[in-house]
């Protein structure tokens, strides 16, 4: 089954300050959207934002799964309704075990260790890692791919990967890429990559590029885009700063 | 109707004359209970405490084994079961370990039992009341496999437990000090563990007695030469769960490494002290106290590190983390410090608050319910605690405390 997700007129604020003015961004399942930008933009609130991250004020503006608006929901049950965030910089939960944080998720406890295990190695992670209290004594890097491991099992109608990217080794990217590109086909997966960097789209390729400046959407093109951001920057697409 | 000190009379009459314990009923009954104007009493509920409640019983009345004190034993190289402070089954025999009673009151330390805790109503009355000392001792250089474990079970309303555990020079164990039952009950347990020379002794006291109970407990370690005593105090159950635990390191290159938790609910009160005594330098202890307090509970901590003139090179850390899980909770934190020689490193460190929300919000991004999420923080808590132990034990504790905090509402 298909589905849409669409997030319209989104403005969010951060202590108090407006950054993200009337984000506009509609994809559906089995595309992959990537959205670049300059720093500061409102990539990363978007993301948080998305996922209810309690220091994000939602202004206005509607995001909608299908006909669900995920606004109005718990971060708990954005997740469960099929949107999952990947991010950039995962938190360590001391004392907590990524099998009970799944449980707890509400997946089946049978054969969840090897399916684990089965997505660690499918990102170049050693499974045994993931036995230790979730990200506590795990680098940058591995902490991105123990998100990737999170994607797999819990397999979300939408994800949005916060610059999962970055720490990784090229190597390890490529696994993450096709990783991901692979689910949009075994379950539809829509996926929003934030990114600063064009590695990752050389094993993922993407359905749109959106250029995000000054907080919203200021240019969208296929693939060819990135090439064009590649050559001239962000600086031709910058809004003229609001304040 | 027969109050409490009838029944202690009786209890004491069946002695002989010669009998320490009419002594330390005497010291009793002249100090009298504490109250809260005693600054090391003013956290208790002692208002509360009416000791006309209890009954000491003459003889233990045959208790049933729980599930979970079973399943400890499934993993112990042997259980010792006490009931109401009776010892009851010495267990299965271990090659270097010997488990008997001791009639009198002597202490580990050597120093008088009576003027050691001549100031402790509590310890006093456990002097008293205690049916003898459960003795376990494990010979020089023998190394204990699998734990050992005493399942203290009290079964009637008052119960005065007492144990002593002694390594010997380069012995090596892990023990565990279980205590359950307890309804409406008072349990005073007074436990002292001599860790030899080069000696290790691992030690956990877990307390899931029931929400009715007053629990006032006190442990002493007393460290000789490169003697090492890792011990992780967990304490669930109780109304009033007071715990005292304290090491006494008497020579050189001791290492203490204490863990102590609580879970406070309903309008339960965790009371935790430590005093950790350095009288001899190169020794070193490490103590990190984490709790949480939910619903109108309340938890004070109350840690001194005391080092003696001459004990240089002493290397001495205390940690406090408490959580607040409810706006009613209250924690208190009181670290002191007692310091008579320059050369020594000695740090410490409290906080009191609620759970980290972002914790907490990124389990929630993984699709875990407010409620689970910080059902697991609380429960990582005592998780971290555990780790120190061996694996199938912290696993099985691991599991129980899961149980035990799934029928306790969390609401932040």
């Amino acid at each position: 089954m298909s589905s849409t997700l669409s997030i319209s007129g989104l403005r969010v604020a951060v202590a108090g300050k407006e950054v993200l003015r009337g984000f506009d961004l509609t994809m559906r399942s089995g595309e992959v959207h990537v959205i670049m930008g300059p720093n500061g933009s409102g990539k990363s609130t978007l993301a948080h934002a998305l996922a209810g991250h309690p220091g994000y004020q939602v202004l206005g503006g509607s995001v909608l799964l299908d006909d669900v608006e995920l606004l109005t929901l718990s971060a708990t049950d954005r997740v469960r309704a099929g949107l999952f965030l990947a991010m950039q910089q995962p938190m360590e939960v001391p004392g907590v075990r990524l099998v009970d944080v799944l449980e707890a998720a509400g997946v089946d406890r049978t054969d969840l260790v090897e399916h684990m295990a089965d997505e660690a190695r499918r990102v170049d992670l050693r499974p045994e890692l993931l036995q230790r209290f979730v990200n506590v004594d795990l680098s940058g890097g591995e902490r991105k791919r123990a998100e990737m491991v999170q994607f797999g099992i819990l397999r979300p109608r939408f994800a949005i990967l916060d610059e999962i990217d970055s720490g990784l080794d090229v190597d390890a990217l490529g696994a993450v890429a096709r990783r991901l590109a692979s689910s949009t086909k075994e379950w539809g997966c829509g996926v929003l990559a934030i990114t600063h960097f064009r590695r990752l789209l050389q094993e993922l390729t993407p359905t749109k590029i959106h250029v995000v400046s000054g907080g919203r959407v200021v240019a969208t093109g296929g693939p060819e885009l990135s090439e064009v951001l590649e050559r001239d920057g962000y600086e031709p697409f910058r809004e003229p700063n609001p304040l | 109707m027969t109050t409490f000190a009838d029944s202690a009379r009786s209890f004491i009459d069946s002695r002989p004359d010669s009998d320490p314990r009419r002594q330390a009923w005497n010291l009793f009954e002249s100090l009298g209970l504490p109250t809260t104007t005693d600054e090391v009493w003013r956290y208790a509920p002692l208002s509360e405490l009416d000791l006309d409640g209890y009954t000491v019983p003459t003889a233990p009345t045959v208790a049933p084994e729980s599930a979970f004190a079973a399943a400890l034993g499934a993993l112990a190289a042997s259980v010792v079961r006490v009931v109401d402070g009776f010892l009851m089954d010495i267990g299965e025999p271990i090659d270097g370990v010997t488990v008997d009673l001791v009639p009198g009151l002597a202490c580990l330390s050597g120093t008088e039992p009576l003027d050691r805790y001549a100031s402790d109503a509590f310890a006093l009355l456990n002097a008293a009341l205690c049916p003898a000392t459960v003795m376990v001792r494990v010979a020089a250089n023998t190394v204990v496999d699998g734990p050992i474990v005493v399942v203290h079970t009290a079964n009637t309303t008052a119960s005065f437990p007492r144990t002593h555990l002694v390594l010997e020079r380069g012995a090596s164990a892990t023990v565990v000090e279980y205590y359950e039952g307890g309804v409406d009950a008072m349990v005073v347990p007074v436990s002292e563990y001599l860790v030899g020379d080069n000696a290790s002794l691992r030690l956990v006291t877990y307390q899931r007695l029931e929400s009715s109970t007053w629990h006032v407990a006190r442990t002493t370690g007393y460290l000789e030469r490169d003697a090492r005593l890792s011990q992780s105090v967990l304490g669930m159950g109780a109304h009033y769960n007071r715990s005292r635990n304290d090491a006494d390191f008497r020579a050189s290159g001791a290492e203490n490494e204490l863990r102590t938790t609580f879970f406070g609910s309903g309008g339960q009160v965790h009371d935790l002290r430590t005093h950790q005594f350095h009288r001899a330098g190169r020794t070193r202890s490490t103590l990190l106290s984490k709790g949480a307090v939910a619903d109108t509970s309340r938890s004070v901590y109350t840690g001194l590190i005391e080092i003696e003139k001459g004990a240089k090179r002493t290397d001495a850390r205390q940690t406090n983390h408490n959580l607040l899980l409810s706006p009613n909770a209250h924690a208190d934190s009181v670290p002191n410090l007692d310091i008579r020689e320059n050369d020594v490193v000695c740090a410490h460190a409290s906080s009191v608050g609620p759970l980290d929300e972002l914790q907490r919000w990124y389990l929630e991004s993984r699709g875990v319910t407010r409620s689970d999420a910080e059902r697991l923080m609380i429960q990582g808590f005592f998780l971290e605690m555990l780790d120190a132990l061996p694996e199938a034990l912290a696993r099985l504790v691991e599991g129980d405390v899961a149980t035990a905090l799934h029928s306790i509402p969390v609401s932040a």
